[in-house]
């Protein structure tokens, strides 16, 4: 007689699974340096919050199932009353959560927020803050949640490699451009579309000369020296937040310059993808009525 | 010509709407370094003022209504108009976002405060010997995603003999009034008033658990046991 009260395992003896090779590397769609990553951008995908957007990032060199680099989808709850313990506060109190999904990276993520994302909470908190219009919205409160499915990182790269961070700049730009679009679905004002954009100045072979890079996919580059994240407000021509992390060579003053010019470029076309994401959360709402 | 362009437009935020000195900024509008900015993801939406070619014989001739209590000056014209009533004739621009009904959210996506001088419906919740505490369920036509809180002091229930107000005698908790928001108040509650003839409980439940009709300026009536209640009444409209 079987044993029906807890699961069994087979009666008899089984194989592992054993997989075909992987299939074949699909020939890489060489990204110019000048360029960013295809972006994907849509508004409205969680119907609970006051407003959402999800964002996707294109894998140029895709060899996994889902080509994509960068998961991110962000909610915004509010405008809403601020606890009773709350001051009283003449304009809208800004809270911004970062969090990496605990299957988002290589090295496994808790469940409570840890440094890393604590200061990319930070960092997202005052790239916003330059573009809301804060006292529109007196005594309340908005609530900006940004969630990590998947962190900028290549999965088949060797466990030893070590990570320097250089993906939390393309994380922080991508949370930057996703949480713009969903504060303009949910309806607070913005005195402009803040996106942000990476830099960085990069090796591609051990040899090479370091060559400026827009939105590097840092497994690509045998060492990057230094990164630049931006969040940048192209009608104003004005920069909320700037993230510098590196060491440049010496010799060039003007670097640093042409970096933070360069990231600007980057912002200007993730804000094109944000203006055609928000366009088309109109236009459906235009047609039906 | 291009007000009509304009109304086909979606507006983005830090979108370009015009100059300052042609358009009255809306909501969901700012301005900035002397233009008209979109701060809002909608639709646009440009109106002209209401009669603006027959407001100077209106408002020359023919009695004009008899103030008969202090109100706040509420669009100050712009410096540059030369004519009395130049700014008045400029059109309004503004930004209206997306009903929700095609996005999934069933009712109006768009989260509305309530300000000075708006006229909310609320729910009373607690009363205390110097005031009574309402949840702000509706402000104007647009109902509330949110509770907010706020409280109708004892000295704002009436305009006149306001030392006889006794709160349990003007509201009692679960009643519905209808009041005007006349500050936001401290951190918690936002300070209303119905010292109006419109204003006060609109609807109210007896002791007995049937809903009340009115019958006087400070009387609701159970029409099944006949008895009547006090209540600060508001002038059925």
């Amino acid at each position: 007689m079987a044993d029906r009260r807890r699961v069994n395992g087979p009666v008899g003896p089984t194989a592992p699974p054993v997989y075909n090779t992987a299939a074949h590397k699909p020939i890489a769609k060489e990204k110019a340096d000048n360029s960013i990553r295809k972006i994907f951008l849509k508004t409205g995908v969680t119907p609970s919050a006051s407003g959402s957007a999800y964002l996707e990032l294109e894998d140029p060199k895709a060899n996994s199932p889902s080509s994509t680099s960068l998961k991110l989808t962000c909610t915004v709850h509010g405008p809403r009353a601020l606890p009773r313990s709350a001051p009283f506060s003449p304009h809208i109190i800004l809270s911004t959560h970062v969090k990496y999904a605990p299957f988002a990276t290589k090295q496994r993520r808790g469940y409570l927020r840890d440094s890393s994302e604590r200061d990319l909470g930070v960092h997202l908190e005052t790239a916003l803050r330059g573009a809301i219009i804060a006292d529109r919205w007196p005594k309340s409160g908005v609530d900006i949640i940004v969630t990590i499915i998947e962190g900028d990182q290549d999965r088949n790269a060797p466990e030893n490699k070590s990570d320097e961070g250089w993906d939390m700049m393309n994380v922080l730009s991508g949370c930057i451009t996703v949480a713009s679009a969903a504060i303009a679905d949910a309806g607070i004002d913005c005195v402009d579309t803040v996106a942000g954009g990476v830099a960085a100045l990069v090796a591609r072979q051990p040899n090479s000369p370091p060559a400026i890079v827009l939105d590097p996919a840092v497994s690509e580059y045998h060492k990057v020296f230094a990164a630049c994240c931006v969040a940048y407000l192209p009608t104003r021509d004005e920069i909320t937040n700037i993230w510098f992390k590196g060491q440049l060579p010496g010799a060039d003053s003007m670097l640093y310059n042409r970096m933070v010019e360069r990231s600007l470029v980057a912002c200007r076309n993730a804000n094109r993808v944000v203006i055609t994401a928000l366009n088309e959360t109109v236009r459906p709402g235009k047609e039906s009525a | 010509m291009a007000q009509s362009q304009l109304q086909q437009m979606i507006a983005v935020p830090g979108q370009l709407l015009g100059p300052s000195n042609k358009y009255v900024a809306g909501p969901g509008t700012h301005i900035h370094e002397s233009n008209l900015y979109a701060s809002l993801l909608g639709t646009v939406a440009v109106s002209q003022p209401p009669s603006s070619t027959s407001s100077k014989p209106t408002t020359t001739a023919g009695l004009a209504k008899r103030l008969h209590r202090i109100q706040a000056v509420l669009q100050s014209p712009s410096p540059t108009d030369k004519s009395s009533n130049g700014a008045t004739t400029l059109p309004t621009i503004s930004v209206a976002p997306p009903s929700g009904g095609a996005v999934g959210g069933s009712n109006e996506k768009r989260e509305v405060l309530p300000e000075v001088h708006d006229v909310v419906l609320c729910r009373v919740t607690r009363i205390a010997p110097k005031q009574a505490t309402v949840a702000i369920l509706v402000v104007g036509d647009a109902v509330l995603e949110a509770e907010w809180q706020g409280v109708v002091r004892v000295q704002d229930v009436r305009a006149t003999e306001k030392d006889r107000v006794r709160i349990y005698e003007s509201f009692r908790p679960g009643d519905i009034v209808r009041a005007q928001v006349i500050s936001l108040g401290d951190q918690a509650n936002y300070y209303l008033s119905t010292a109006s003839n419109e204003l006060g409980v609109i609807m109210a439940t007896s002791e007995a658990g049937n809903t009340m009709y009115p019958v006087s300026w400070k009387e609701y009536k159970d029409p099944e046991t006949g008895l009547s209640e006090s209540r600060k009444v508001a002038k059925p409209m």
